[in-house]
């Protein structure tokens, strides 16, 4: 095995498995339309509130697609084979984490102008939210990943991963949403975006050996 | 450096016969000055001129609000420990101090609640220090659902210590976050928690049911430690001399 | 040490669960071995296997490989080890083609053509592995054992779910492995028919 052969064969396997990420961006729709449905549909309550609402999908629907994202190699035995593969364990830990971010992310970013649409997201703070999602997802899936690594050997952990995970979210949520209202304020907001750079590279740091720990913990 | 007694530290053998004589006394240590720090100040420390009586819920409020933090900052220094030295302690003491870390979140949060209902007129705040300590109880939770749900002791004793460490790492972000946002939302001047100078009459109380509590702490997490070194290692020789000698 | 050991081990102290699977287990294994663990389920075949090949740890001993000692850095014992567990690591999503570039890359066409002959799975090259039986999956996990260029092998139950055609080839790979200066471990119930090997009995 080698790096760019386990890419190869990562990226394949999410093409085959794409009804999963199908999924995963189904329920994302699903939670934003919660919101008008469930509380106001008025541009009054939904203007204000559109990037938070965006932005609590997001978690969800992230937490969603990594929670499983270990789950099949468990099963199967590829991820004993990585174990014991000679390459760094941490490295394809994090390549796979990327491979699912961009699989994920990538068709919710084409999904954004429609649902700014839906939610009468003020002009002018699109593309903050834009920055914000781009930013700020990758620790998402970083931290989610750790989540998934952790709970890989229970058969039901769907919940407790998202118990164990949100937390670590709410950083992310406060500080994103908060440039993109101090975008449509007319405040600066780069602050704000290089707190988010930040804590993405603080988990970028931090998780490929977290993840690596707990995967080599789980299999026995 | 020395750093045998630190390898010592860690077997379970070591550490339960060092630890079998100080968990009663600090435990009585702790009641007492708890005792004495909460009656003193919850019937005879001067009123605060701003707040009347309600603020004598800092008496408990405060001593639980630190030791749900230390105890948490110690839970993720263990987790660590584990990491890097494996230290065979290190999973006993979190699985020991996260329900107690726990309880005194909740405790926290209650007389939070209990100071916010005369002095705002509501039970719950959204204010910086109230919300921080909410989320520190649902990382212990976590913490502990992820103790319970996992049956393997290897496998639990490692996610545990990630997750400690994890959270121990994010918990200063959450905490400024949290208070970025309160900011945002509420400018008030006057917060729940601001502690204003206070005379001697007024903290010494404060100390000592601060002090009792955290002795208190020490002498329950000690127990609950020694109770759970004596599950993990019912095997060996040692445990069963022991109990055969000092019953359970 | 001698150098053309390949592997030395040296009381090695396994535990899981609340029981010692074995206690001041020492051996070694030299280019040409092949080493049968034997012993009742649940004497810990496959735990020694992991422990070898890097996946569980140990609670004492020393491993060495070639002279080096590789107890905690398994690195370069694991660059040259093929390790086959229970599960043995095929994924159900790709064909039996992709799953095997994906461990051995640099294999050429013809060698991976090749190995699906000799196992009679060329025919089911482009299937996706979800179609096939049990026992052509596990197939398709020991093709690897002809485009490998690991000299150790950790096989655990490799005849497991094999028909007699399909042990009579793995024996046959075995043996011309081993005598080409290859090293086999693997744990197994049924008696080798052809092989000639060292045994370890579990428990110690």
């Amino acid at each position: 095995m080698t790096y760019l052969s386990f890419i190869k064969a990562e990226v394949l396997v999410l093409w085959r498995r794409k009804q999963n990420v199908f999924n995963a961006l189904l329920f994302f729709l699903m939670v934003v339309i919660l919101f008008p449905l469930g509380v106001n549909p008025s541009a009054e309550f939904l203007a204000p509130a559109a990037d938070g609402i965006v932005w609590c999908a997001t978690l969800l629907a992230v937490l969603m697609a990594t929670e499983s994202m270990f789950k099949e190699d468990y099963a199967d035995g590829s991820l004993e084979q990585l174990i014991i593969s000679g390459l760094s364990l941490p490295l394809l830990m994090l390549l796979k984490t990327t491979a699912q971010w961009l699989v994920v992310l990538l068709p919710l970013l084409l999904m954004m102008p429609l649902l700014a649409e839906m939610l009468y997201l003020p002009d002018g703070s699109f593309w903050v939210l834009i920055a914000t999602l781009v930013i700020g997802s990758p620790s998402l899936f970083l931290i989610g990943a750790i989540g998934a690594a952790l709970t890989v050997s229970l058969k039901q952990g769907a919940i407790l991963v998202m118990l164990l995970i949100l937390p670590f979210y709410l950083p992310v949520i406060i500080f994103a949403t908060s440039a993109v209202r101090a975008a449509q304020l007319g405040l600066p907001y780069l602050g704000l975006l290089a707190i988010l750079l930040a804590i993405f590279l603080l988990s970028l740091v931090i998780a490929p050996f977290m993840i690596a720990i707990a995967i080599k913990a789980s299999t026995n | 450096m020395n750093w045998a007694w630190f390898h010592k530290l860690g077997s379970p053998k070591w550490f339960f016969h060092c630890s079998r004589p100080w968990a009663l006394p600090l435990f009585i240590v702790g009641c007492v000055s708890l005792v004495v720090g909460l009656i003193w100040g919850l019937a005879f420390a001067p009123e605060d001129y701003q707040q009347g009586n309600s603020f004598r819920i800092i008496y408990i409020h405060v001593p639980v609000a630190m030791l749900a933090q230390s105890c948490y900052l110690a839970l993720g220094v263990s987790g660590l420990v584990y990491l890097v030295w494996q230290m065979k302690i290190a999973p006993t003491f979190i699985k020991a101090v996260a329900p107690i870390g726990a309880v005194m979140a909740l405790m926290a949060l209650v007389s939070g609640a209990i100071w916010g209902k005369p002095t705002w007129g509501t039970w719950w705040v959204w204010d910086a220090r109230l919300t921080s300590v909410l989320m520190l109880f649902l990382l212990y939770m976590g913490i502990i659902a992820l103790q319970n749900s996992l049956t393997d002791l290897l496998l639990a004793n490692k996610a545990v210590a990630v997750l400690s460490v994890v959270g121990l790492l994010n918990l200063p972000i959450i905490k400024y976050s949290v208070e970025w946002w309160n900011t945002l939302h509420q400018g008030a001047t006057f917060t729940l928690t601001e502690k204003p100078a206070m005379p001697v009459e007024m903290w010494l109380p404060l100390l000592f049911s601060t002090i009792g509590l955290y002795c208190l702490v020490a002498g329950l997490a000690l127990w609950r430690m020694q109770t759970e070194i004596l599950a993990r290692e019912h095997r060996s020789h040692w445990v069963k001399e022991e109990v055969m000698k000092h019953g359970l | 040490m001698q150098s053309s050991s390949f592997l030395t081990i040296s009381d090695l102290w396994i535990e899981r669960g609340e029981r010692d699977l074995c206690k001041s287990l020492s051996f070694d294994v030299q280019s040409g071995d092949v080493l049968r663990i034997l012993g009742e389920n649940g004497t810990g075949k496959s735990s020694l296997l992991k422990v070898v090949a890097g996946i569980l740890s140990p609670l004492e001993g020393d491993i060495f490989y070639k002279g080096q000692e590789v107890t905690e850095k398994r690195q370069i014992l694991q660059e040259n080890t093929l390790y086959l567990g229970h599960s043995a690591g095929v994924k159900k999503a790709l064909t039996v083609e992709e799953n095997l570039r994906w461990y051995c890359p640099t294999s050429s066409s013809n060698e991976l053509h090749s190995a699906l002959n000799t196992l009679g799975l060329l025919a089911f090259s482009d299937s996706f592995v979800s179609t096939l039986s049990a026992g052509q999956t596990k197939r398709v996990a020991l093709s690897r054992l002809w485009l490998s260029k690991q000299k150790l092998w950790l096989l655990d139950e490799p005849f497991a779910s094999l028909d007699t055609e399909g042990a009579s080839i793995l024996e046959k790979r075995i043996a011309q492995h081993t005598a080409l200066g290859g090293a086999v471990m693997l744990t197994t119930h049924q008696d080798l028919l052809s092989l000639q090997s060292r045994d370890i009995c579990l428990p110690i």
